[in-house]
């Protein structure tokens, strides 16, 4: 179960990361947001803030399963998860990029 | 024992009863698997009678071949059938039939289950081919847009036969997606480690956990809309709350990720037959693990690539955008993986090959158009045009049906036993090849000089006249291509001689017993040391007939098979398959009963069904375990181990744990949904939160703690060979404080108020089935305890239980908890 958790959590993790900066996006943009007092600057904050973190966390699991410590002691998912590691690395740059790129609500 | 005395005894423990009544009883892969497979053609043979009614309606400018009414209901139900009905079900059926074979086991993890599901497609599918038989067919595009398809824009029953026929079908493919997870994850050859898994079932793995994760928001989507129908809880409509948009997200949450669960199979059985044709290994088994599991879970991040017309803002847009073009990554990876496969094989052009190339060519063309239309300027030019309809075929038909037509041609040999003979399937394949083309790369042209989807009639003077005309002649020259196949695998099946085993050369071990297979597939389990275990070894077909691996001795009479460790491959305990039974295909009938209920309005017959489920399924456990401890058996070469029924998590265990996992996407879904209207629906706040007070949190937080505990301290007095009672006794009284927690929600508010009131009422229905579910459960530990089921060593039962009933409060909290937090807030 172990190895299974190394092959799907960063990529896993991607998605959920990915599907809440889309769903915080949206709170920025409604009404919500308003009543509560803020403006788009700060929305813009917490999105960069939100892929940030996002991009850290993927961090974390490249370093953890480069660890001895926790790495697969099979040869063959050490290298599959590091692989999907640096995927899921690269696809939180690149997916979440538009939070410092684009109009937020336009 | 020899090896024919040996096969007369296995056939007699693990084949179906004789004649038709044994096709309805029978729960063994190989039958099922190819009942799969023929009704799953036969649809095809439905949906494509349809696509070449709406060719003959286009062919020609004004044409009087159809009206719009009927025309309607054409397209949507030629995109249903094929989408459904076809695709899913047929690689469900192949995976069916094959997996077990592959991974060197007899059946898949758990053959009823199998049965049950597919007859609930056979129902589920009847349904929706009655109602287009009736004129009474769903007419709203196969996605079902609201209002289109809601009551405003469909008021009859049509699309309440799409909505209830399609969720009765999902069934079967939840039911066949846990099977076949615990299947790879368990049920292998001892020795099969996960480096060792033939490709194709690191393939239907991560197909399997995608259907678990893709499906339930549709389920959920078809369940609203369906409410907001019969009951008219208004969760898409604008005016009362609700956004028809909240569709479209659910909808797509499943729709973007299926197109991959369609092409993920095939490009299992291009990894499989590719190698075997080019007379090579597979270039970069590891790059193609990791590209099949990122493919399958990035697919899950481009939903929103359909809503681009929707009036998303730029950084949405740019979100969806920048994951489409990062999706082609990984399958760029597969393909020149596959492509180096060749290269450094010795390719040879059989028919299975002629189909790969086809599938090359064409999927490549329909990946270019998908990068294309995931550029949001040009999405928004060609959005609801016939480039889109092209693009999709291209994919589909390409990246699905081609690779298809290989595994058949591939596997044709085994299933019939006979000689390859493919004289007249070369010729389907060029027409097939040319028809398509001739059809689909026309139809792009269409759509870029504007011609949109799902218009009954063309205009003369329009441009699109000679272009629809040549692409319905080449749509017929592939349906007589596509008849041609059929003709031909008749031919194969009736009058060619017998073949020999293993005509290929390939490795894996689906070669390594009879052609056709027997119904206990192996006489005994291979020790498997590579992925390639009949290139190693090339008498161990023999040899297995000869009963030299493991649960070769078929003196006990019982239908027996090893599960294994997950990362290792090592055998872990033995299971006892059940045997034949009539009880799934009952339990789908009366399953049947909650959809035909809800569609034909009897609503008294849909809690009667549920109840009728309930009891079969309770009888269907009962049939399960034993009520002694009966320690360590011998599996063969020396090896003892223990029954399934004495491991703390039992295969059933694992079946429980992945049908929750899409339970838990479906309630995530739900709870988005509910976040989603608060956020952007028009028409909110509600007029009046919820009030909690405090009976409903009191009973929530009370019964959480008592279900909780009391299933632990249930489990701690089995372990110590001791009476569960006090336990499960306050497990069943957190559970009924929860359901009466859930009841509450339902009492202080109306369900057709407002969106947030219908909200509470799904999330309150949903905490109170599952705390029902797991009490009843609960009440079947007990009788399970008093008639000697439950031991120290036979805890696994409980640990199924616990399972639920953890989940059940995990449900409550977080339900009832967003059901009352805007009050608290506020």
């Amino acid at each position: 179960m172990t190895d299974i958790l190394r092959l799907s959590l960063p990529l896993t993790a991607w998605l959920a990361a990915f599907s809440a900066v889309y769903g915080l996006q949206g709170l920025v943009c409604s009404d919500r947001w308003a009543e509560a007092g803020l403006d788009l600057t700060a929305g813009r904050i917490a999105l960069t803030t939100a892929w940030a973190a996002a991009v850290a966390l993927q961090l974390v699991f490249l370093v953890v399963l480069h660890s001895p410590r926790f790495t697969s002691r099979s040869a063959f998912v050490h290298g599959v998860s590091r692989t999907l590691a640096v995927a899921a690395l690269v696809a939180t740059l690149w997916t979440l990029l538009p939070v410092v790129t684009t109009s937020a609500c336009l | 024992m020899n090896a024919l005395r040996r096969h007369r005894a296995l056939e007699r423990i693990w084949a179906s009863r004789p004649g038709w009544r044994g096709k309805l009883t029978t729960v063994n892969n190989n039958d099922i698997g190819l009942m799969f497979l023929s009704l799953a053609v036969t649809f095809f043979a439905v949906g494509g009678i349809l696509a070449m009614l709406i060719r003959a309606q286009l062919a020609t400018p004004r044409s009087a071949f159809m009206g719009p009414d009927v025309y309607n209901q054409v397209f949507t139900m030629h995109g249903t059938v094929m989408m459904f009905l076809f695709a899913i079900p047929l690689f469900e059926g192949l995976t069916v039939y094959l997996l077990p074979k592959m991974l060197g086991t007899r059946d898949l993890a758990f053959p009823r289950l199998s049965a049950f599901g597919f007859w609930c497609y056979a129902f589920g599918g009847s349904l929706l081919i009655v109602s287009l038989l009736a004129g009474i067919a769903p007419e709203s595009g196969w996605f079902m847009y609201p209002p289109l398809s809601s009551t405003l824009g469909s008021p009859g029953i049509n699309a309440d036969f799409w909505l209830l026929g399609i969720t009765f079908v999902e069934i079967s493919a939840i039911s066949a997606s846990v099977e076949i997870v615990v299947t790879v994850l368990l049920y292998r050859a001892p020795g099969m480690s996960l480096d060792k898994l033939p490709i194709f079932a690191w393939y239907m793995l991560v197909v399997a956990v995608m259907i678990l994760t893709g499906f339930p928001p549709l389920i959920l989507g078809s369940l609203l809309l369906e409410l907001e129908r019969a009951f008219g809880m208004p969760f898409f409509q604008a005016a009362a709350g609700g956004d028809s948009i909240l569709w479209q997200h659910l909808f797509w949450l499943f729709g973007h990720p299926e197109v991959y669960i369609i092409f993920l199979p095939a490009a299992g059985v291009v990894s499989t037959v590719l190698p075997v044709m080019a007379r090579t290994t597979l270039l970069g088994y590891g790059w193609i693990v990791a590209g099949a599991i990122t493919l399958g879970v990035m697919s899950f991040g481009i939903w929103v690539h359909h809503m681009y017309a929707t009036g998303i803002p730029h950084m949405g847009l740019a979100f969806f955008s920048a994951a489409s073009t990062l999706v082609a990554v990984p399958t760029g990876v597969q393909i020149f993986a596959w492509i180096g496969t060749l290269w450094k094989g010795r390719p040879e052009m059989h028919l299975p090959m002629l189909w790969i190339l086809a599938f090359f060519a064409t999927f490549v063309m329909g990946g270019l158009t998908g990068v294309m239309v995931a550029m949001v300027p040009f999405d928004w030019q060609s959005h609801d045009t016939y480039f889109v309809v092209a693009h999709l075929h291209y994919v589909l038909v390409g990246g699905f049906v081609f690779p298809m037509l290989a595994g058949l041609y591939y596997w044709l040999p085994h299933f019939t036993g006979r000689q390859r003979y493919f004289k007249l399937g070369k010729t389907a394949f060029w027409l097939i090849v040319l028809g398509f083309h001739g059809t689909f790369l026309l139809l792009h042209w269409a759509g870029l000089l504007g011609m949109r989807r799902r218009i009954d009639s063309i205009e003369p003077g329009s441009g699109w006249e000679l272009i629809n005309l040549l692409a319905s002649v080449g749509g017929f020259v592939m349906a007589i291509g596509f008849a041609l196949v059929l003709i031909d695998v008749g031919v194969n099946v009736a009058v060619t001689v017998r073949g020999r085993r293993n005509p290929w050369g390939a490795g894996t071990l689906e070669w390594a017993m009879p052609s056709p297979s027997p119904s206990y597939n192996l006489a005994s389990l291979p020790k498997v040391h590579s992925r390639n275990p009949l290139q190693d070894d090339p008498d161990l077909p023999v040899r297995i007939a000869r009963g030299e691996g493991y649960l070769g001795d078929p003196g006990s009479g019982l239908r027996e098979i090893l599960a294994v460790e997950i990362a290792s491959g090592r055998p872990s305990c033995l299971v006892i398959f059940p045997t034949n039974s009539a009880l799934p295909i009952v339990m789908a009938f009366v399953t049947g009963g909650i959809f035909v209920g809800m569609l034909i309005k009897i609503y008294w017959l849909v809690p009667l069904s549920v109840l009728g489920v309930a009891a079969l399924a309770a009888w269907w456990a009962w049939s399960l375990g034993n009520r002694g401890d009966l320690g360590l058996q011998p599996v063969g070469h020396g090896l003892v181990l223990l029954r399934a029924s004495e491991v703390a998590r039992p295969p059933g265990w694992w079946g429980s744990l992945f049908l929750l996992l899409a339970d838990g996407v479906f309630f995530g879904a739900l709870l988005f949904g509910y976040v989603f209207l608060w956020t952007v629906a028009p028409n909110w706040p509600p007029p009046a939160w919820l009030e909690p007070g405090l009976s409903g949190p009191l009973l929530a937080l009370g019964g959480a703690v008592l279900a909780f505990g009391g299933i632990r301290l249930a489990d701690r007095a089995i372990r110590c060979n001791a009476g569960p009672w006090l336990g499960l006794l306050l497990s069943l009284a957190g559970l009924a404080a929860l359901g009466s927690a859930a009841i509450t929600v339902l009492a202080r508010t109306t369900h057709d108020a407002h969106a947030y009131d219908a909200t509470l009422w799904v999330v309150a229905g949903y905490v109170v089935f599952h705390a029902a579910v797991a009490g009843l459960m609960t009440v079947f530990l007990v009788l399970r305890a008093g008639a000697g089921y439950l031991s120290a060593r036979r805890i696994g039962e409980a640990r199924i239980v616990r399972l639920w009933i953890d989940y059940a409060v995990a449900a409550a909290v977080l339900g009832l908890g967003a059901a009352w937090l805007p009050e608290v807030l506020t």
